[in-house]
């Protein structure tokens, strides 16, 4: 195996002080002393503790909830039901659920009391007294159940949560005449984020309102659920969301900062509260598994000539984000390519499985393996070689995009990025390699593109602020946002403040994460935190050196000017950048909130090299190449550690995370029996920043954590298939299922390279 | 019992030695990830061994010599002085912690590693690492910051 290299010294930026420099998270040593305080290690004197009691049944009609067991219990302070909710709502609608169920059961694992105790073992036996007496209803299993006539409706309008619909053509018209058409079903399958601190945290109640400390990507919607639930303003909430133990889109669905707010607002008391890991993994949210249908028309040479895919994608029982997902699934079912014509259905659907919520990605990782594999099968079929396949209808800078025919930035650098993959050795050298294959193992090597907006897309008010103050030593401190959950976006934020400023890093403090102090900035999400967060913060300097210019005729944010603006009283300065918007394209006008295109997208290449044991299935992958286009790399080895930690979650994706809920009740049940990569799993990442710079982006920066989970389950199918001829349709690609696929047996979905698709 | 290299008294012989740490000590680097010993962001040294502190209760180390995170250099070997500062200082340097809480269990087990062997092989790296879930960094920048550490 070859050693690691790390290409943050060979990245090209901007030759400023600190941006393009790799700086240490400034919360590094205070994680490795051990001293960092999360927000479930958080004690106040004299909190209670919480627990929750929950259905253990998946759909079923509550028929009576028995408290008197718990609330028995010495040193039970409170039981708190449905009816104990000053508004039982998680959302605007029904659909999004209640806080606590009082009527029906619609998810195993739905939460019916929440506890408060003198300790946690008592809250935990008082969690457990707690009598459910259920009717079960029909199970609705799958999205074919949930869609079959008769079936059990979830919710008042039936089981479909949101369709989107779009077609830029008549593209029955134009497969009808492609020399080769490519259909591929696939099974994408449910993943857990796996966070490693669960959720939780303490809340604590302050004059009217109530201050949370628990970690969110989403504190303006979650200061919004508090405060409905509680009946009192958003104002009155304070949300403080980290430091926090991950979160990779599992904490912007999650309910556990209403839940601690109920707790702390009815007891007037302090209160602390964690989930379990098996209630993690029964009812937190998780990335949506897919059931997809792609066709892909080419000519004889490999240009594309039409896509169509349709999507089913199982949400659960309640809405979070799963309309939102899917509009991101439409958007990139064309991948970073031209398409002369494309056309995509999705439909989201209601179920009494598993929420299907937010999970880095959102939605792409679904759509990008049916097309990467179909263009894999393709280039095979038309004996085009996968790299050169891609780049003839690659997506440049400037062009149009496949399915809603804006204009994208010229910032993109697709081409560029499936380049530097290609050159790689691993992909250059991989005949050489294949050669000393010695059975039983088979050698094959695959590659794969995709790209991801960044941004909540069009027509969706993104807006970033950053809130600046100067001291009278000359320190200028800003609170930003998004927050973050361990990409050191505060470090990030400061590189770009110092080098706006022109001032050194030490003069620059930035905190993230309390809602009291940084101004509503919207969610850590869909890759716009270094992108957006950091183009506010570039904005508000901006903006004071104007100031300080203005008033001094200089340059210079020093301490003098910093008092001069303090005596002057205008010492704090508000910036916001809202998300540059795409042009309508060939979105109907007005409907541009329907789509929600992006303007900017950033790109990640992967190259897969694997070995197959012919005889037990076995799956090694010995090695991934990981090339991003995140425009300026602001700091590098923070790029890096989220290229090859979003590389190793789509490696899990790909050989064996598979949460599995059966007849509605799960059977991954911990991280005993869900599997996700140990040390052991990753192999060597070799990461390529590429070159670029994003025109809209701060110092020419783009998100870029999203994108890297995206191309690597179709990299390693496509060296499978080179590997034993067998190209997977079905994630995990797990040994017994590789075994069966090769072997040809009964239930097999893979396809052997003889049988292929199927042509025109 | 001795923890962190003070004589300790615990109350309940049938707590959990995790609960322990944190609850009554208020020694929090060691963090629940699972409770029941999958992913090592409770593992504290006993008697210089790597155990997850979820696994066991007080009253099986009654004698026994307890280190956590936060007091790791008090275990550095004789022959290897500035051991666990050396060990923090590059995984720092190697920007390997990213939201962090895995680490003060994994650092537990990097130091127990190194203090037996501190130039390993990429094989001992992963046994001794494999207990550890990081769900942030995909190992390889933890790996590369133990292979760095000099003595």
């Amino acid at each position: 195996m070859t050693t690691p290299t790390r290409s943050a010294e060979q990245t090209r930026t901007r030759p400023t002080p600190t941006v393009g420099q790799s700086i240490p998270a400034d919360d590094g040593w205070p994680i490795v002393t051990g001293r960092l305080e999360y927000v479930t290690d958080r004690r106040v004197p004299g909190m209670l503790h919480g627990a929750i009691a929950r259905a253990r049944v998946p759909h079923a009609r509550i028929d009576e909830i028995d408290v008197t067991a718990a609330r028995a219990i010495p040193g039970v302070v409170a039981v708190l039901l449905a009816e104990d909710v000053p508004v039982n709502m998680l959302g605007p609608t029904e659909a999004h659920g209640p806080v606590l169920a009082d009527e029906t059961v619609l998810q195993f694992g739905d939460p019916v009391a929440l506890i408060a105790a003198v300790d946690e073992s008592t809250a935990q036996a008082a969690a457990a007294a707690v009598r459910i007496r259920t009717t079960d209803l029909p199970v609705v299993d799958s999205v074919a159940a949930a869609l079959a006539p008769g079936a059990p409706a979830l919710h008042e309008g039936g089981n479909r949560a949101a369709h989107t619909s779009f077609a830029s053509g008549d593209v029955e018209a134009a497969l009808a005449a492609s020399h080769l058409v490519i259909q591929r079903v696939v099974h994408t399958p449910s993943q857990e984020h796996v966070a490693i601190e669960t959720p939780g945290g303490v809340a604590d109640i302050e004059g009217d309102g109530v201050t949370v400390w628990c970690g969110s990507q989403n504190p303006g919607v979650h200061r919004a659920k508090i405060a409905g639930a509680l009946g009192i303003d958003i104002a009155d909430v304070r949300l403080i969301s980290n430091p926090v133990g991950g979160a990779f889109g599992s904490r912007n669905d999650d309910p556990m900062p209403v839940y601690l707010a109920v707790l702390a607002f009815m007891t007037r008391r302090p209160v602390h509260l964690r989930m379990t890991r098996e209630d993690v993994m029964a009812v937190g949210p998780k990335r949506h598994p897919f059931d997809t249908t792609i066709r892909l028309g080419l000519d004889a040479h490999g240009t594309i000539t039409a896509s169509d895919m349709v999507c089913l994608a199982d949400t659960g029982p309640y809405v979070t984000s799963g309309p939102y997902v899917l509009k991101t699934s439409a958007e990139l079912s064309v991948g970073p390519y031209r398409m002369p014509m494309a056309r995509f259905d999705g439909t989201v659907v209601y179920t009494n499985n598993a929420n299907g919520g937010a999970f880095r990605g959102y939605g792409v990782p679904q759509v990008a393996f049916p097309l990467e594999t179909a263009l894999t099968e393709a280039a095979d079929r038309l004996g085009i070689d996968p790299v050169e396949i891609r780049l003839r209808n690659i997506l440049r800078g400037g062009d149009e995009h496949g399915l809603y025919r804006h204009h994208v930035t010229s910032g993109l650098r697709a081409a560029e990025t499936l380049t530097a993959a290609a050159k790689h050795p691993w992909w250059a050298g991989r005949a050489d390699w294949r050669r000393d294959q010695r059975a039983p193992w088979r050698r094959g090597t695959g590659i794969a593109l995709a790209m991801k907006g960044v941004g909540l897309g069009s027509a969706k008010g993104d807006v970033a602020r950053a809130r600046l103050i100067v001291s009278r030593d000359g320190l200028v401190q800003i609170w930003a946002g998004p927050n973050h959950t361990g990409q050191a976006i505060d470090t990030t934020y400061a590189q770009i403040a110092a080098d706006a400023l022109a001032l050194p890093l030490d003069r620059v403090r930035v905190r993230v994460g309390d809602s009291q102090l940084v101004p509503e900035s919207g969610p850590t999400a869909s890759s716009r935190s270094t992108y957006s967060g950091g183009a506010a913060v570039r904005r508000v300097c901006d903006e004071l050196l104007a100031r300080v210019r203005q008033m001094t005729g200089a340059d210079r944010v020093d301490a003098a000017a910093c008092r001069a603006l303090i005596a002057a009283g205008r010492a704090e300065l508000v910036g916001e950048f809202p998300l540059p918007e795409a042009e309508l394209g060939a979105i109907p006008a007005g409907q541009l909130g329907e789509y929600t295109p992006h303007l900017v997208f950033s790109c990640s290449a992967q190259v897969a090299r694997v070995e197959v044991n012919e005889l037990t299935g076995e799956l090694h992958v010995l090695g991934l190449v990981c090339a991003v286009d995140c425009g300026t790399a602001i700091n590098p080895a923070g790029v890096i550690g989220q290229a090859e930690g979003g590389v190793a979650q789509g490696l899990g994706y790909a050989v064996m995370e598979e949460h599995l809920v059966v007849g509605g009740r799960p059977v991954t049940t911990s991280l005993e029996n869900y599997l996700m990569p140990t040390v052991r799993d990753v192999p060597p990442i070799e990461t390529i920043l590429v070159p670029g710079n994003e025109p809209t982006g701060p110092m020419g920066a783009k998100g870029m954590s999203e994108v890297v989970v995206v191309p690597t389950a179709p990299a390693i199918a496509a060296a499978v298939f080179e590997a034993v001829d067998v190209l997977p349709d079905r994630l995990p690609i797990t040994p017994q299922r590789l075994l069966g696929w090769m072997r040809g047996g009964p239930g097999s979905s893979g396809r052997t390279r003889r049988v292929g698709g199927t042509a025109a | 019992m001795r923890v962190n290299g003070t004589t300790v008294h615990p109350d309940d012989p049938a707590a959990r030695l995790l609960d322990y740490l944190r609850d009554d000590l208020g020694l929090r680097a060691a963090k629940e990830g699972c409770g029941m010993g999958e992913c090592g962001s409770c593992t504290v040294l006993v008697d210089g061994r790597p155990v997850c502190s979820c696994l066991v209760l007080v009253g099986q180390v009654a004698d026994g010599q307890v280190v956590t995170a936060e007091s790791l250099g008090d275990n550095d070997p004789a022959d290897q002085p500035g051991l666990a500062d050396r060990l923090r200082e590059s995984l720092v340097t190697a920007h390997a912690p990213q939201c962090g809480f895995c680490i003060p269990g994994l650092i537990v087990s990097a130091h127990a590693l190194l203090s037996e062997n501190l130039q390993p092989t990429d094989e001992q790296i992963c046994c001794g690492l494999e207990g550890n879930l990081c769900r942030c960094t995909g190992y390889r920048s933890i790996v590369g910051a133990i292979r760095a550490v000099q003595p």
